[in-house]
């Protein structure tokens, strides 16, 4: 493969990872001067990075890779929904809610017997 | 360790609003907040970002892709989601023009993060190239804890402890990177998919966690439901239409509730 190489891999990282990534974080600190916290392009700016956030992690649920491409759908819905209940039940807790996430998703695939 | 840091309120400060004018501004130096942007790092988000990485070593391994040059990656993009493009395209053969486009789409949606976080971080400092260098930082985990925990920190030291918080996400993925490079194809399946999974559900719940308003509100909901609706567009296109569609359609419902309400 084209990365077998060390040198030649860490290259690739460099001008086909890191620069298109890096430019727009660069383009925000010059182009995002003017912009105050709390103004209406602030407001329509941070509803586009909710969204935009979202639709990552939208695609990461409806459309998964890798091991999670064989549990159901429905499983992987019953899972966020868990996760989210069980944040919102027991004091608003992250923890709590990632591990309700977990119980349901690993139970599901041990009762499902996908493993 | 694993509670929801709280950051102490910083009694220096408060206690100003009630002593005479004439007593100067309390400050801290510099490593008053590189301790207290260590300490911010230090929440159940680290502990999904470990999770991600040795979820990313793993893919590392399995398509043969070098450790040094992973773990690259991990420091200079920043971004897992483009790591992720980057590594399964270059394993598809796919040309290398054609996977820098991929990862530019895809990391279009750091600009209105960045551009949203900033005003938080800059502080009083006026200082570009430590603003760049903090703008480096951002990505999903940084941005959901910087708009949660930059509010309660003193000014003077929000860009110090942007940078502190940052670097230590940084660090600990970077091992988090070797350490799924070297225990990849060890785990049982299940397990694999469980890791897998941890970074869209710890997501939603920080992102619940973040929303207080009927925009935010919307926003989430929208990005959420778009998944479905755009597949298959690929490239990246299918992101930018959930992001800025859904986004500018909750701030134009947002503005129209408001409108009926006043």
């Amino acid at each position: 493969m084209i990365y077998d190489n060390v040198l030649i891999a860490s290259l690739i990282v460099i001008v086909v990872g890191f620069l298109p990534t890096e430019v727009w974080r660069w383009l925000a600190i010059f182009a995002g001067r003017r912009v105050e916290a709390g103004s209406e392009l602030f407001l329509w700016i941070k509803a586009v990075a909710t969204a935009l956030l979202a639709a990552v992690v939208g695609r990461l649920v409806f459309m998964p890779t890798g091991a999670l491409v064989g549990v159901p759908l429905s499983l992987r819905l019953a899972s966020v929904v868990a996760g989210v209940l069980a944040f919102l039940l027991i004091k608003r807790s992250v923890l709590a809610g990632v591990v309700a996430a977990q119980v349901v998703l690993l139970g599901g695939i041990w009762w499902l017997g996908l493993h | 360790m694993l509670q929801d840091h709280e950051i102490p309120p910083c009694e220096d400060v408060f206690m100003l609003d009630v002593m005479t004018e004439t007593v100067p501004p309390v400050s801290h130096g510099r490593l008053h907040y590189v301790r207290l942007g260590v300490r911010g790092a230090m929440s159940v988000p680290l502990l999904v970002l470990i999770a991600s990485y040795i979820g990313f070593g793993g893919l590392l391994q399995g398509v043969g892709f070098p450790l040094l040059p992973g773990m690259l990656s991990t420091v200079l993009i920043w971004a897992l989601p483009a790591q992720v493009i980057l590594i399964g395209g270059l394993a598809a053969g796919t040309a290398l023009p054609a996977i820098a486009l991929a990862v530019g789409l895809s990391s279009i949606r750091l600009l209105p993060m960045v551009v949203a976080l900033a005003p938080f971080v800059r502080g009083r400092e006026q200082s570009t190239w430590r603003e760049l260098w903090a703008s480096h930082y951002v990505a999903m985990t940084m941005w959901v804890e910087g708009m949660r925990l930059l509010p309660k920190v003193p000014v003077e030291g929000r860009l110090t402890y942007t940078l502190a918080m940052g670097t230590t996400y940084v660090a600990v993925s970077t091992l988090a990177t070797w350490i799924g490079f070297a225990l990849a194809g060890s785990l049982p399946p299940a397990f694999g998919a469980g890791l897998l999974f941890l970074t869209p559900a710890s997501f939603t719940i920080l992102m619940v966690r973040g929303a207080n308003t009927p925009l935010d509100w919307m926003a989430l909901g929208f990005g959420l439901a778009s998944a479905p609706l755009v597949a298959g567009l690929g490239g990246g296109m299918d992101l930018m239409i959930g992001g800025v569609g859904g986004g500018t359609l909750a701030y134009a419902l947002a503005r129209l509730m408001k409108r009926r309400a006043a």
